[in-house]
């Protein structure tokens, strides 16, 4: 504090104003940019390196080393053949839609995802062969799995990346485009009501007849599994007694003197040409 | 699975009373006996709510203040809206990635917070630093200290109702932001330390920016502090008030400049040394008057002391590894450790508890800004609303640290 | 009708504007005209015979009308001086160097949403700003601008001017009530405390101005002035110069005495629950204050519109462009395209990376400002009025300029301190001034 009072004041209004001709010290962006340093870590980009190559091999070392876990990268290998992916799993092709279904509180179908089972995979390749290996008639080689085999088995997907240099998830894309093409075995199901009214009517000579044409008993599916046979839960309204439900919808011209040889022809149709419900 | 139900509007727990008139004052509802106390209004008393979102409380930080007039009788203060669970989030990473998530502590003063962190891991291993690791330490944390008084002394103007000092010292700060930005790779929250040095020699662009800033930082400190150092009004508003005296510091757990403006001459890194500060010459300065007139000239002598810090770091830098060889798993020994360090604010404290696994057990980090609020209490009821903020500028908080 | 309809929809927009504008201009103007020429003579001969309510009226819209410019001319200079003492670049997007960035500022909060809050007693939260702002246009009223440019000159014009002032403290206090919010109840009581205690020593400060001129009369103050220099009432009354002037700071509710809008504390004082236009005239109310603050210090003690100096040459211009005849259709048609060209010229041959078309450019603009430089320099030599209002607007801007940068400078004084200053220092102080002024002036006459 000086001796005069007033006299700071007076020094104060002299120092701005010395600094009111001195140059602005801002960096008019984006006119001018300013000097980042070399070494600064908050750039969202990849480096090349001098010869202009990218730098990051993909070796998941910082999301591995990534205290909140915030890094998720997907890559290819050197032949660019295979996928690899490391991050939360809802951005997987192939697990989208499982996580996103548990998220909105639906039932997963376990039929679904049915784990990586092994096929027959010269099938598969005999298909490849007759289509040259050629990635860009997917779209046939697919529909030509899904009448092998009656869906498009992971294994046999894999097998096409493999084969034709597709990505998985470009093949995975193109399946799930199409509504004739199913990643799951189909599994139908024929249910007979075992109500009071239905069981009165003749319902268990009906559920005999029908286990005699598909070749199992009641409760138990198919031997080639691909079509379940149970009692229905409820009688649906209006529904004539004895009832037979195929998936859901009920089939009154199925009586006991056609049931078995209904129930023959759905166990021996071939798969391909089934419409899709 | 169950979709989540909504909360019901009809709900009385959640309704806000609206009284006859259709104008609603929510007192809540108390739940201690300081509380009860706090919000039976005497004649004359008003409740003013210096909420979270305020152009001045430091951070987010809310205040409801009893005032009769212009007087503030009481306060009670409600911290917790910067809380985000730092300590839970260290149990929870390994010894490495603890150095990422203890930075945002005290974020201005971000490289002392990894100090303390890295310090007490380092006596877990019972690990030797190499002496240029610990020479670059000293020298990047008095630098990102020297960031963190000019932080204040802007501040503290500001609240004051001074717009221009801040501005002044803010570009001071970004040189050296920049200047660390070039040493460490980011300008705010560093994560330059790692067990058992630094992560990254001294380079050339990061010793160019300094030589440049050195040259003239005593110079533009003292042109931009003569502003308020000699400014009449200033000092007639900084000058008695929000006194503490050296025997409330003491029992308040007061450090830091704060302690040192009281009278009390403690400073960690001449009452229990660490890392290399014994080998350097600085002196600590004390002032006796406990005022915020005292505790802002007294950062001001810090930052020149600083200043002379960093001088003798670059003379007498030695050669060497910045870094010892840490393997990348760490299995420290079962048991605890603890360290202090002098941040900028006041003493830092880090105690961790390993149990032999990879990730710590229990990592508890005892910062200074919290232990200052609750001098609030103590200094505000009986001063003056515009005192009010301009004691809690000189105390200097920062919300990152109380919260944590 | 269909066939109107579909004609209508085969034209193009600006046909269609152009359809519908001319039948009705040619209408309205055909009435316009009828009127006009039925109306005129009487109107002319009513104005003739009140020819003092005429001039007032014209008077108060100007002033009216430029209140508003001159708040936003002080709002950009506040906003570019203090980034410049801030080291900062300040607003410089809208507009060249920023200069239209007020006119933002007034569309923005034109556009604002126009809300009442709940619980306030709404008209008198309607009516505040209007009353805060209507006492600012009408202390305009007496500010003497040049030699013949005073709105109303009146023999009390001073008394009147103080009395206007203390009715500013009534709007603020409407504000602050109306609100319904504590903050701006603090903010309304601390302001109208302030603005109390600082009346009294602005209002004695200037006691011995009226000592010296005798009269309270503004044009007469500022006349007495006249001369050069050292004329000025500054060497007369140099307390009584500071005091208003401190005392000014606090009535236009500037830092360091701005306890009223400390935003650090109190959001935004009494104009917390004001959003969009009634803000706006909160604060174009304070702006104008400080230019009137300003304007009042140069009339009362800096010679008004009077010139520091007289020229030294006599100046005497003998234009008669009549007597050219001819010439001057010549000269008008010759001169700009003349001008143009020897002005880009420099610019062409001295620069290679200047195309003919930028340097013709740039002449034209330089050509501009010559004539705009030379039509002022004519009128700043012919006409006094213009010389008054040249010098009293520079004097006036140097003193907003020392507003600001006291704004940019100095942190606030606590409120306490604030009363104590004005009652135990400036009252006394401009007591003081009086009792001097006085035996002065006593000893002066009596010899």
């Amino acid at each position: 504090m000086s001796s005069i009072p007033g006299l700071g004041l007076v020094k104060g209004m002299a120092l701005t104003l010395r600094r009111f001709f001195q140059p602005a010290v801002t960096i008019k962006y984006p006119e001018l940019d300013p000097d980042i340093a070399v070494k600064y870590r908050g750039r969202l980009q990849l480096l090349h390196d001098e010869h202009g190559t990218l730098k990051c091999e993909t070796c998941f070392q910082c999301a591995q080393a990534c205290p909140i876990e915030c890094i998720d990268m997907g890559g290819t290998d050197t032949r660019g053949r295979y996928a690899v992916h490391w991050g939360a799993a809802e951005t997987y092709g192939e697990r989208r839609t499982e996580s996103a279904l548990r998220r909105s509180g639906r039932e997963v179908p376990d039929a679904l995802f049915t784990t990586f089972e092994p096929v027959d995979l010269a099938a598969v390749d005999a298909i490849l062969e007759s289509h040259d290996h050629d990635p860009h008639r997917m779209l046939s080689i697919l529909e030509a799995v899904q009448a092998e085999f009656g869906h498009l088995p992971v294994a046999a997907l894999k097998r096409i990346s493999h084969r034709t240099g597709a990505w998985y998830a470009m093949i995975y894309g193109t399946a799930s485009y199409y509504r004739h093409l199913r990643f799951e075995r189909t599994v139908e199901e024929v249910a007979v009501c075992r109500c009071m009214a239905c069981l009165m009517a003749g319902g268990g000579r009906l559920a005999e007849a029908i286990g005699a044409g598909l070749r199992t008993e009641m409760g138990r599916p198919t031997p080639d599994g691909r079509i379940r046979f149970a009692w229905l839960s409820t009688h649906p309204p209006g529904g004539a007694a004895p009832l037979v439900a195929l998936d859901g919808e009920a089939q009154p011209e199925v009586t006991a003197t056609n049931a078995t040889a209904w129930a023959q022809a759905l166990a021996g149709e071939h798969p391909a040409t089934r419409t899709v419900h | 699975m169950a979709t989540p139900t909504r909360p019901s509007l009809d709900d009385p727990a959640l309704t806000i009373p609206v009284d006859h008139a259709g104008v609603f004052d929510p007192i809540p509802v108390a739940q201690t006996e300081r509380q009860r106390e706090f919000y039976a209004l005497k004649d004359g008393e008003m409740l003013l709510n210096m909420g979270p979102q305020h152009p001045s409380t430091h951070g987010v930080l809310r205040m409801v203040l009893k005032i009769n007039g212009e007087q503030v009788t009481d306060l009670d203060p409600v911290l917790g809206y910067l809380h985000r669970g730092v300590e839970k989030l260290c149990e929870n990473a390994d010894y490495h990635q603890v150095i990422s998530q203890v930075d945002p502590l005290e974020y201005i003063a971000s490289l002392f917070n990894e100090w303390g962190a890295v310090l007490s891991f380092e006596k877990l291993l019972d690990l030797e630093v190499p002496r240029r690791a610990e020479y670059i330490r000293v020298l990047s944390a008095e630098l990102n200290r020297v960031a963190s008084h000019m932080l204040y002394l802007g501040f503290f103007a500001l609240d004051l109702g001074g717009i221009t000092p801040i501005l002044w010292s803010f570009a001071e700060r970004d040189e050296i932001m920049e200047m660390l930005a070039a040493l460490t790779g980011q300008k705010l929250l560093f994560n330059y330390f790692r067990i058992g040095g630094v992560n990254g020699d001294l380079n050339h662009e990061f010793m160019s920016r300094l030589g440049d800033w050195m040259g003239r930082a005593g110079a533009q400190l003292e042109a931009g502090m003569g502003l308020l150092n000699e400014n009449e009004i200033f000092v007639r508003r900084a000058r008695g008030m929000g006194v503490i005296d050296r025997e409330t510091a003491l029992r308040m757990c007061v450090t830091g400049p704060n302690l040192r403006a009281s009278g009390v001459p403690f400073d960690l890194r001449r009452a229990h040394p660490y890392s290399v500060y014994p080998e350097l010459d600085f002196d600590v300065p004390t002032r006796s008057e406990g005022d915020s007139l005292a505790r802002f000239l007294l950062r001001v002598d810090e930052v020149r002391q600083s200043l002379r810090i960093i001088d003798q770091c670059l003379h007498q830098m030695p050669d060497g590894p910045v870094s010892a060889r840490v393997p990348r798993l760490l299995r420290p020994r079962p048991g605890r450790a603890f360290s202090s360090v002098e941040a900028p604010r006041g003493q830092c404290s880090t105690y961790v508890v390993s149990d032999g696994t990879d990730q710590p057990f229990r990592m508890r980090i005892h910062d200074p800004s919290f232990l200052h609020l609750q001098l609030m209490g103590l200094l505000m009821p009986g001063n003056l609303l515009p005192d009010t903020m301009a004691i809690m500028a000189s105390l200097d908080p920062v919300m990152g640290g109380v919260d944590k | 009708m269909t066939a109107v309809t579909s004609y209508w929809n085969r034209l193009s927009l600006p046909s269609r504007v152009l359809l519908v504008l001319l039948p009705t201009l040619l209408v309205l103007g055909g009435a316009a005209t009828v009127a006009l020429v039925l109306l005129l003579p009487p109107l002319v001969d009513f104005l003739g015979a009140n020819a003092g309510l005429v001039r007032f009226v014209v008077a108060a819209t100007i002033i009216v009308a430029i209140t508003i410019p001159t708040a936003f001319l002080i709002i950009y200079l506040e906003l570019k001086v203090i980034a410049r003492m801030n080291l900062r670049v300040g607003p410089d997007r809208v507009g060249p160097f920023g200069s239209a960035q007020s006119l933002a500022h007034g569309f923005k909060v034109l556009g604002k949403e126009d809300y009442t809050p709940r619980g306030v007693d709404v008209p008198i939260f309607t009516l505040a700003p209007v009353a805060v702002f209507l006492t600012t246009i009408m202390s305009f009223l007496v500010v003497p601008f040049a030699p013949g440019l005073v709105a109303q000159d009146f023999n009390i014009a001073l008394l009147y001017f103080f009395a206007i002032g203390g009715l500013n403290i009534v709007g603020l206090m409407m504000a602050g009530w109306a609100s319904f919010n504590k903050y701006s109840l603090l903010g309304a009581l601390r302001a109208a405390a302030q603005a109390i205690s600082y009346e009294i020593p602005l209002t004695l400060s200037v006691v011995g101005v009226i000592i010296l001129a005798g009269t309270m009369s503004l044009n007469a103050i500022v006349e007495q002035q006249a001369g050069s220099l050292l004329d000025w009432n500054v060497w007369k009354q140099p307390l009584g110069l500071l005091i208003f002037f401190i005392a000014g700071i606090a009535e236009a509710n500037r830092t360091p005495l701005d306890m009223t809008e400390a935003d650090q504390e109190l959001v935004a004082g009494f104009a917390t629950e004001y959003s969009g236009m009634r803000y706006g005239f909160f604060f174009f109310a304070e702006y104008v204050n400080v230019f009137i603050i300003s304007a009042m210090t140069v009339v009362l003690f800096f010679g008004g519109w009077n010139a520091p100096f007289d020229w030294p040459f006599p100046v005497v211009l003998a234009l008669d462009p009549g007597s050219l005849g001819l010439g001057l259709l010549f000269v008008v048609g010759l001169a700009p395209v003349l001008g143009t060209v020897l002005l880009a010229l420099p610019f062409w041959l001295g620069s290679s990376r200047i195309s003919a078309l930028q340097a013709l450019v740039i002449g034209f603009v330089l050509f501009n400002l010559l004539a705009v430089g030379a039509f002022f320099g004519w009128a700043f030599i012919s006409f006094d009025w213009v010389v008054g209002l040249f010098w009293m607007m520079a004097k006036s801007y140097v003193f907003v300029f020392v507003f600001v940068q006291m704004r940019a400078t100095f942190p606030r004084v606590r409120v306490d301190q604030l009363m104590g200053f004005a009652w135990k220092w400036l009252l006394p102080a401009s007591l003081l001034n009086i009792f001097a002024t006085a035996i002065a002036v006593s000893i002066l006459a009596n010899r």
